[in-house]
């Protein structure tokens, strides 16, 4: 709101140094945003939603009147007597939607405004038409009142009618654009047809101009929601719609006429051909709001002088009765933000000053909760991940439809915004992996060549709705740069290597088995289930990105991306937390065995390891896989898997024949289960 | 031929000048065999040649080219030995090559301010929940005192699923959250107070890209409740986070402001850090008409015209950090507190906006490219 320091000083008396003023009104809640210093000065103010009253002069005047203690210097308006009785008939059919219309009939000489006229509406920001449109707006700023003015000659059947539109009914705005209404919206119609959509905009087929002599001016109060339907379906916002949709003040229709009138009276622009027609079906009561003393010191923290409240309350409008513990406040028509005596707490606080407020700290009256455990449990996944290598990255949980569908499930789609920003950001994603490929490959159009990325976030499934997972993507090199090492490329074995690390940080070891997605390369697919009595789950899925899919991202051909999605709530359902009790250490040695055996290439190594532990007496405490030779010496369709097997007694130091006893059981199970041959 | 006593002298100069240039052991070993060996040495050859010499002059010339060559000798020798015990003991490593690193990633900076703002808080007594990105219209707007049609909702572009999505709190969804003040809802409806809590976590709007706008940006919503918490408990908690994360020598103030379910209603402003609250970069030394040292108050007649103002409060002297307020009644009511017996207050801030203020970040978008070029400038 561009606020006129000339025009705010004639309302009230107020510094002339135009930097103080903003500062001052900026300190009460009127953001500044801009500052001309050359005469006759504006401050552009932010005015929020809850302040319509000051979006016009008036309004600021009233607070500049608490701040500089100097009353309004506002007279009544010297409004001129009717020279006969011509009205205009007001059918006023939908008092909800519209609860007071006021319009008087003028005859009046259209021509150019006044110099000081066109020059106030100029600073304000608004353009100058003709003596008649200008008041009207002159009288909007000025105290807030928006007004329209139809060409009487112009109304069919020289009547009003406030009603909603009718479906299909089309209007010429003032714009000249023709506009498609709907019964949602409330028309100004006149006999025949809708010609003013209200509280937003005339029509071109009543409008002023050079050949009108009698108008018909409006003023009126227009239900807030009402108004903001109709500018919101239209995409229309006016200065009028604007004011309307934040609340208009019940009392000032006929104000705003009075004063319309005194100034074409003043510049021999017009005077009433008859009297005002005032349609207010049902007047509300006086709205009065308790206040206590008591309750300002409490909600501010400070106590405040009983004679403060008047000194600040009168000034701004309100009538303020009674003592020196509680007043009964009288809130003004044009005050629609105050309803509660915390409202009026606010307009005590905003004038004595939060700047007198103390600071002060609230006790604690007793120990917090300890956090969610899933938040502590997000926090060492991360320490888990950066300690591997994870940079962490931040995507968007909206994607485009056709980088999320190859993550749906077979036949599922993935949930859609309703008003996207655009066909980029059109779904819900389903897994955090396409914004972390899309990452990647942004990093690797820039000249990154080793990638590691992870995101902790929200995904959204088809059918099960939002749930957290953590993703993980990998490409380039295996590990870090240097001169002593040869390089070698991320493969499968590295990121299952993280993937084990990490989910050994929560005490947790998975099964990897084969599996088929449509974003991941055939043969390079696995789900990672966990098992928890007989219940098998699926934390999440481990492979090498479909090149196909890594391309369409703008991936070069021929590179790997190796990725990985977990489930957290899985993860974090099978971690068993701080539940853990120390184990004391062994008290005998183990012994060692190293065992190579010829077997089926296509031999799953879980096979091989599931026929040794079943088969091993409870002295086996670890297989590891140390080496799988094929080539030389290993038939074709063989490879030499190479398995190192420890033993411990737990109660006694084992002999030699024990632990043969042991391999022989094995190697025979072996022999039996798999035809494998010891080499 | 040359006169046998000038070559001798020129010999020696020119030995002194290679023992000079001789670097490396294997220099000097060159220069021993150019010079001494038996076979076309040096000064094997000079003391061939003074056979030619006339006889008289033989003895003298003999014994300085013994002395010569004996200086040679020592001169190497000396050098060969020094040489031997500069040599790097076996097994020896150049120490200045690079090492090894183990390769660590990077926390994201957003991810980073979160947990030093949930560790401000959590010290102050404050529990950390999250909650779901997905809402309903009732806990978004509605029981924040924004009931259909309030013109409040223009200050929150929202984004609409086209049907409803569960959300992680089990419910069906049709937004993403405009803020996460529906934190507030969630939590009051479940327990009673007294309530100390922030809520961090994602938020979406319906904004488009620029220098200070993401569609999706992260929020901390904080609340506190309980039978007389004020206005000025809400300046004690705000300026102690403020001054903790910006610095002590940061002014603080509280400015009336508007947001629906708070009453009254402030921002909270920190004394601009470029321009140290004078709204105006410092002139150059020993022009500042004040003198003073470090930081002034903030500058009370503010300019925002900013013609020769600071650039980065527009001639304020101060930056908006958060909004906040205290809690509005018609909230109380919304989850069955008695808005006569408790009051609190609560409080909202965007980590991208406190991280483009604390870093110098220029463009919010940087947080959500990933460039690890950018994310590597923060620490592990």
């Amino acid at each position: 709101m561009r606020i006129v320091h000339e025009w705010l000083s004639e309302l009230v008396e107020i510094p002339g140094d135009i930097a103080t003023v903003a500062a001052e009104l900026g300190l009460r809640g009127f953001e500044v945003a801009a500052i001309e210093t050359e005469p006759p000065g504006v401050i552009d103010f932010e005015i929020t939603a809850n302040r319509p009253d000051c979006l016009n002069h008036l309004g600021m005047a009233r607070e500049a009147s608490v701040i500089w203690n100097t009353p309004l210097k506002v007279t009544p308006p010297a409004v001129p007597l009717p020279t006969g009785d011509v009205t205009v008939e007001v059918d006023l059919r939908d008092a909800d939607l519209c609860p007071r219309y006021c319009a008087q009939v003028f005859d009046v000489k259209v021509a150019p405004s006044p110099a000081w006229l066109s020059d106030r509406l100029q600073a304000a920001g608004v353009r100058p038409v003709n003596n008649i449109v200008d008041v009207t707006n002159y009288v909007m700023l000025e105290m807030g009142q928006p007004m329209h003015a139809f060409d009487l000659a112009r109304l069919d059947g020289g009547r009003l009618v406030i009603r909603r539109a009718l479906t299909g009914e089309t209007l010429q705005t003032l714009d000249g654009v023709e506009r498609r209404l709907d019964a949602e919206m409330l028309v100004i119609a006149d006999a025949s047809r809708a010609t003013a959509v209200a509280g937003v905009m005339g029509g071109r087929d009543s409008e002023i101009d050079a050949s009108t002599t009698r108008i018909v001016l409006e003023s009126a109060c227009f239900h807030p929601p009402a108004v903001r339907r109709g500018s919101k379906r239209l995409g229309l916002k006016t200065e009028a719609s604007t004011r309307f949709e934040r609340g208009a003040d019940i009392d000032a229709p006929p104000a705003g006429i009075a004063h319309a009138g005194a100034l074409f009276a003043q510049m021999s622009a017009g005077l009433p051909a008859g009297p005002l027609v005032d349609c207010y079906p049902s007047r509300p009561g006086e709205r009065q709001v308790r206040l206590r003393l008591e309750r300002i010191a409490r909600l501010l923290g400070q106590a405040v002088p009983p004679g403060d409240v008047p000194r600040i309350l009168r000034p701004l409008g309100f009538g303020v009765d009674g003592g020196d513990e509680e007043w009964q406040v009288t809130v003004p028509g044009f005050r629609v933000d105050v309803t509660r005596e915390a409202d009026l707490i606010e307009e005590v606080g905003r004038h004595f000053g939060f700047d007198r407020i103390p600071a002060a700290f609230p006790p604690l009256a007793s120990p917090q909760p300890p956090p969610a455990a899933v938040l502590t449990r997000e926090r060492l996944l991360r320490q888990a991940l950066i300690a591997s290598g994870f940079s962490e990255a931040m995507t968007f949980a909206f994607i485009e439809a056709a980088a999320a569908r190859p993550f749906c499930p077979p036949g599922a789609e993935p949930a859609l915004l309703a008003n996207p920003l655009s066909e980029k950001y059109a779904v819900l994603r389903p897994s955090l992996l396409p914004g972390l490929v899309d990452a990647c490959a942004h990093n690797r159009r820039r000249a990154q060549r080793d990638i590691r990325l992870f995101e902790i976030g929200s995904r959204f499934l088809p059918g099960t709705g939002e749930g957290r997972a953590a993703a993980l993507a990998w490409c380039g090199a295996a590990s870090g740069p240097h001169w002593s090492l040869e390089d070698r490329a991320v493969d499968f074995f590295d990121i299952k290597g993280v993937l084990e690390r990490t989910c050994a940080t929560f005490g947790i070891e998975f099964d990897t088995r084969p599996a088929e997605r449509a974003y991941l390369a055939a043969g390079r697919a696995a789900t990672l289930h966990v098992r928890s009595g007989s219940a098998d789950t699926v934390l999440g899925v481990l492979g090498q990105l479909l090149p196909a899919v890594a391309e369409e991202r703008g991936f070069p051909a021929g590179e790997e991306i190796y990725v990985a999605e977990l489930d957290l709530s899985v993860l974090f359902d099978a971690d068993a937390g701080e539940d853990l009790r120390a184990e004391p250490l062994p008290r005998y040695p183990s012994v060692v065995r190293d065992v190579s055996i010829l077997v089926p290439e296509v031999l799953p190594a879980a096979a091989v390891r599931g026929t040794i532990r079943s088969s091993a007496p409870s002295t086996l405490i670890s297989i590891v896989e140390f080496d799988r030779y094929t080539g030389k010496g290993v038939p074709e369709g063989q490879i030499s898997l190479s398995v190192r097997l420890t033993f411990r007694g737990a109660d006694r130091t084992l002999t030699d024949e024990d632990v043969q006893t042991a391999m022989d059981g094995i190697l025979s199970a072996l022999r039996e289960t798999h035809g494998a041959v010891q080499r | 031929m040359a006169d046998p006593g000038q070559a001798l002298t020129s010999l020696r100069q020119q030995f002194e000048q290679e023992l000079t240039g001789a670097r490396t052991e294997s220099d000097l070993r060159g220069v021993r065999d150019r010079y001494l060996a038996r076979k076309g040495g040096l000064v094997s050859g000079l003391l061939k040649s003074l056979g030619s010499a006339p006889i008289e002059e033989r003895p003298r010339l003999g014994q300085l080219a013994n002395t010569l060559k004996a200086e040679i000798e020592a001169a190497l020798t000396a050098r060969l030995e020094a040489a031997a015990q500069a040599r790097p003991p076996k097994g020896t490593v150049d120490v200045t090559l690079p090492g090894r690193q183990p390769v660590i990633g990077h926390r994201h900076p957003l991810s980073l301010l979160r947990e030093r703002i949930e560790g401000i808080f959590t010290r102050f007594g404050f529990l950390v929940i999250e909650g779901p990105e997905l809402e309903d219209d009732y806990h978004n707007f509605e029981a924040l005192n924004m009931p259909p049609e309030h013109p409040a909702r223009d200050m929150q572009d929202t984004l609409y699923l086209s049907s409803p999505v569960r959300s992680l709190a089990g419910t069906a969804a049709t937004l993403l959250r405009t803020h996460t003040s529906g934190m507030q809802i969630r939590y009051m409806e479940r327990n009673s107070p007294p309530v100390r809590l922030i809520a961090p976590g994602r938020v979406y709007r319906r904004d488009q890209f620029d220098l200070t706008h993401t569609p999706m940006f992260t929020q901390v919503e904080g609340l506190v409740v309980g039978e007389g918490v004020s206005l000025a408990d809400l300046k004690g908690i705000l300026t102690a986070f403020a001054r903790e994360l910006f610095g002590d020598a940061r002014q603080v103030r509280l400015r009336p402001s508007f947001f629906p379910y708070t009453e009254p209603s402030a921002e909270l402003d920190i004394s601009c850090a470029a321009c140290g609250g004078r709204g105006r970069l410092a002139p150059k030394p020993g022009m500042n008409p004040s003198g003073a040292a470090g930081l002034a108050a903030p500058n009370p007649g503010m300019d925002p015209s900013g013609a020769g103002g600071c650039p980065m409060c527009k001639g304020t002297g101060w930056i908006e950090v958060l909004g906040s307020g205290m809690v509005h009644p018609a909230v109380f009511e919304a989850v069955g507190y008695d808005p006569e017996r408790f009051t609190g207050f609560a409080f909202g801030m965007g980590i991208e906006r406190i991280a483009l203020l604390k870093w110098g970040v220029e463009d919010i978008r940087l947080f959500y490219e990933n460039d690890l070029r950018f994310l590597e400038q923060f620490r592990p």
